[in-house]
């Protein structure tokens, strides 16, 4: 008994027996489903083994989706506790948790999945691509990524869930303060999802140096993709930092060394600079594939090519270089010097440059275009301005002396609210709504689409704009409750009532999916929003192959080109095309690395032990397997495309491009 | 026997021999620090640039330049993380 | 798989010039990981707590016989994948089969290294100094200990397989790692020894 004892809940609640039951009807309920429809084959056959990417990126969209739900009613909570003074629906303890898992969730297993659901579909499609350059290792990264997201979330019924913040600053987080396993959680799952992201990076920028199209040079390439390349080397350079600060982490929690412990010389805030020196880069890493989202989107929606092309590019590179030169104005106020702090002032207000030279080229882009209010447009439209305000605040929080007003207060909240919500949620919902008939066959419907723009932005603006003001005021972040001398109740009232609307907001989306499989018509052809870059030539649902001949790419908007200037995209003959294999090994890893996980949680060292050399073992066998894929021949190729002619509304390509 | 063993890459072993040998002198002579920190940086950056080029064939492939940027990249990158850290960590403390 | 016999038979194929760029990037991420543990050491380095300082416990003869095993080491990976460009499989073999008995001798230096550590009263629990010092140097083990079983890997499908542009593409690739090990430890060899024993 005593063993078992480990993994009961420190503070449990009625509120996580309930959970604990819930998730476990669910999942008796998908594995009975499952059996039931008999649905294992395909779903090992058709997902689980894929190295498809746009498989793959679907997988990462459905998880983002998932995830999206358990963050925001982690928020939801959040604001109901605070929504009046002396509120008693959480307590303290079972407060931290929800703020840290609620960040944790949100950056990591949310956002990150949408950016590389969004680049696994789209990059090799618009850089005219057969596949990622390293498809298998494609795959693991997705089982990586979903094994550490599932890791962190059974802390929530098994063991407690961390409760350090997102950011788990030591020495709270040491062994002294945070006495559940909560925060080894944290440590191992983010390390084990950051080990796939690094993966991604590596796969993503080897595919977009050396897998264009003929004709594509890097700079014709699609703005999204430039914004991919861009975000894979940051990803790259800043994720090791990561990688090392939490194997600190998790030897000073697991093996008593002296890192970041305040005795024997340990230091503190050598966590907190790693982690921002990480922390930072990967704000960035969130903002840019949404930028390219957002350049997508507001080209074809104004009809226009992208303004500026160059400087887009040159202030993305400007950023990843300048992202890496801004962390210390995360803690202004934790010790050091004037001298350093103003560095970083400077650094930090410069960033801002590139920033806003981005959103002069989008301004200038609608400037005389025919523009079209879809529901993509109308989250563009609606990020600009707001967003801007949040940048704004972000250059008052960047000035070190003023810092020590905001710093810690709902102010900060609400700044980088501010940015992510417009800069990216706006931008993946509208890339969903943009790119949701190219991978699914069938258009989300507008009507419904406008009403969740419209509460999502009403109720953002709700949620976050009261917060500035009880910010400036004093209202203290991660603080459970407050009196009601200090006057906070009715902003706060206000701000519960715009997070009811974001959440209703978020019924909609889910009930315009259901509505929209079931009403929309599946004749729209290929290119259903007259787009212009490359990945909108090829067929709709998308063929295993992509493109039966590769693009020839003359410009950074060639399906444009081919539509109204009759550029000539697909020519050639056809020839065998080369496809990877499917494979189990990546999914088993992931199963593996979530084994080991767990098990250093809980330092249960046998399992751990065990589970490590399962994966030498993988590696070893994969060192040795030769696997060359397989072919498509002509004959079958030929027999794909033409059932593509029988399908109707896709004659619209038909007299555009030369058909088999 | 001989093609075995090509000028270019015995030329570089014994250059980063020396320059361990020039790198030790730091242990066995007597210098202040900022000479000694000196000599270590210049050495160890003349060894780890001989490596890339004369083992690693960093410019033989059409991808060399971007494999000397992603390099370069790295390096600008561990310069400042290092760097950066100690001005905050320690220097301007 | 289409052979272009222009290049080495390493970048021959197409997929094979995609493994090298992508290992490069893969080692741009290693500059980064080791530059952390690097920022970590000299931040940490001075922090000594109650236990021992580095020139307490750094000693000048392993560590130079740690570091001409590991430069030899590089030298022979570097012979290897010229004779492998010859192709002469035998020298290759031979050259790689030197390269990994000499690594496993500098790993066995390490842990004569790591045990006098320990004797000396500096452990892994010691100190923020003992800890930064014995994970920079343990990544850098566990680096050279996984090289050890990836090479003698190569080897034995070189062996069993011949020079195929697959198994080319993979000893160059090994080769790439092996050098960038031994480009890690110059700066493990310079500034964390060489630097804590002058002061």
């Amino acid at each position: 008994m005593e063993f078992f004892e480990r993994f009961a809940i420190p503070h449990p609640s009625p509120m996580i027996y309930a959970s604990m039951v819930a998730i476990a009807l669910v999942s008796i309920g998908i594995l009975v489903g499952i059996t039931y429809f008999k649905k294992w084959g395909y779903l090992w056959h058709e997902w689980f083994t894929s190295v498809d990417h746009k498989k793959i990126g679907i997988m990462y969209l459905i998880s983002a989706l998932i995830m999206l739900f358990r963050g925001g009613a982690d928020a939801i909570l959040m604001r109901a506790q605070l929504s009046s003074p002396e509120m008693k629906l959480l307590d303290a303890q079972h407060y931290n948790e929800i703020f840290t898992t609620h960040g944790v969730v949100m950056i990591f297993f949310v956002v990150m999945p949408f950016i590389f659901a969004f680049m696994n579909l789209i990059v090799p499609l618009q850089i005219g691509g057969r596949d990622v350059a390293f498809p298998r290792l494609n795959a693991l990264s997705f089982w990586l990524f979903f094994a550490g997201a599932m890791l962190f979330n059974i802390s929530f019924v098994i063991g407690g869930s961390p409760d350090a913040g997102w950011t788990s600053y030591f020495p709270l987080a040491g062994n002294d303060f945070s006495t559940s396993v909560g925060t080894n959680y944290y440590m191992l799952a983010l390390q084990i999802s950051g080990i796939g992201s690094l993966m991604t990076g590596i796969n993503m920028i080897t595919t977009i140096l050396k897998m264009r199209a003929p004709g594509m040079t890097l700079m014709k390439l699609p703005m999204f993709t430039w914004s991919a390349l861009i975000t894979n080397v940051i990803i790259v350079f800043a994720f090791p930092v990561l990688t090392i600060a939490l194997l600190m982490g998790t030897t000073d929690r697991l093996f008593g060394t002296n890192f970041f412990t305040t005795g024997n010389g340990g230091m503190d805030m050598l966590w907190a600079n790693f982690f921002w020196v990480w922390g930072h880069p990967e704000v960035y890493i969130l903002i840019l594939p949404a930028f390219g989202l957002y350049s997508e989107i507001i080209s074809t929606f104004s009809g226009r090519n992208l303004y500026g092309y160059k400087s887009m590019v040159g202030s993305m590179v400007l950023i990843s270089l300048l992202s890496f030169l801004v962390w210390t104005h995360h803690f202004f106020t934790m010790g050091q010097g004037a001298f350093t702090n103003s560095i970083f002032s400077i650094t930090t207000m410069a960033i801002a440059v590139p920033t806003g030279v981005k959103i002069f080229n989008w301004l200038f882009t609608m400037w005389k275009g025919k523009i079209r209010f879809t529901v993509p447009m109308l989250y563009s439209v609606g990020f600009i301005p707001l967003f801007t305000i949040g940048g704004v605040t972000g250059v008052m929080l960047a000035m070190s002396a003023a810092d020590y007003q905001y710093h810690n207060t709902m102010f900060l909240v609400a700044h980088f609210h501010n940015t992510i919500i417009p800069g990216v949620l706006f931008a993946l919902l509208a890339g969903l709504t943009y790119y949701w008939p190219k991978f699914f066959g069938f258009m989300l419907n507008e009507k419904i689409g406008k009403s969740t723009f419209w509460l999502v932005a009403v109720g953002f603006v709700l949620t976050f704009f009261p917060m500035y003001i009880t910010g400036l005021d004093g209202q203290a972040r991660r603080m459970y409750t407050y009196s009601e001398e200090t006057g906070f109740g009715p902003l706060n009232m206000l701000s519960f009532v715009g997070s009811a609307l974001f959440a209703i907001g978020f019924v909609t989306l889910v009930y315009n999916l259901y509505y929209s499989f079931k009403n929309s018509p599946r004749n729209i052809g290929s290119d259903p929003w007259d787009a212009r870059s490359v990945e909108w030539a090829t067929h709709t649902p998308i063929p295993e192959y992509n493109f039966a001949r590769l693009p020839q790419v003359a410009s950074s908007e060639a399906f444009w080109d081919m539509k109204k200037k009759g550029h000539k995209l697909f020519t050639g003959e056809l020839k065998e095309i080369h496809m990877p294999n499917n494979s189990g090994v990546p999914f088993v890893l992931g199963i593996i690395f979530f084994i080991a996980g767990f098990s250093f949680v809980f330092a249960l060292w046998v399992p751990a032990v065990v589970a490590v050399i399962g994966i030498f073992v993988c590696m070893a066998l994969r060192s040795f397997e030769q696997d060359h894929g397989r072919h498509i021949n002509v004959k079958e190729i030929k027999e794909i495309e033409a059932q593509y002619e029988e399908v109707p509304g896709n004659e619209d390509r038909s007299h555009t491009t030369t058909r088999v | 026997m001989k093609e075995l063993f090509p000028a270019k890459q015995v030329m570089g072993f014994v250059f980063s021999l020396i320059l361990t040998a020039v790198a030790l002198l730091v242990y066995f002579t007597n210098m202040s620090f900022a000479v000694g920190m000196t000599i270590l940086l210049v050495t160890a950056f003349i060894q780890a640039f001989l490596q890339l080029v004369v083992f690693m064939h960093a410019g033989e492939s059409k991808d060399s330049s971007a494999i000397y940027t992603n390099i370069v990249y790295g390096i600008i990158l561990a310069a400042i993380t290092i760097f950066g850290s100690l001005l905050i960590l320690i220097w301007d403390m | 798989m289409k052979i272009d016999h222009t290049q080495p038979l390493e970048y021959s194929t197409d997929q094979n010039q995609l493994n090298i760029l992508g290992f490069w990037i893969f080692l741009g991420a290693e500059i980064m990981l080791f530059a952390t543990l690097f920022t970590a050491y000299f931040t940490l380095e001075g922090r000594t707590g109650s236990g021992p300082t580095p020139a307490d416990i750094f000693e000048i003869t392993p560590v130079l016989i740690e570091t001409f095993v590991l430069l030899t080491s590089s030298f022979t990976i570097g012979l290897g994948v010229h004779a492998m460009r010859l192709g002469r499989k035998n020298a290759m073999l031979t050259f790689f089969g030197i390269t990994l008995l000499l690594g496993l001798g500098f790993l066995g230096v390490e842990i004569y290294e790591f045990t006098h550590y320990y004797h000396v009263g500096a452990t892994y629990q010691t100190s923020a100094f003992t800890a930064a010092l014995l994970t920079t140097l343990g990544t850098h083990g566990a680096h050279v200990t996984l090289g050890l079983f990836w090479g003698l890997f190569i080897i034995l499908q070189v062996k069993k397989r011949g020079l195929t542009p697959e198994n080319a593409n993979k000893s160059f690739i090994f080769s790439l790692y092996w050098h960038f090990l031994d480009v890690v430890w110059i700066f493990i060899f310079s500034f964390i020894y060489l630097k804590g024993m002058m002061m």
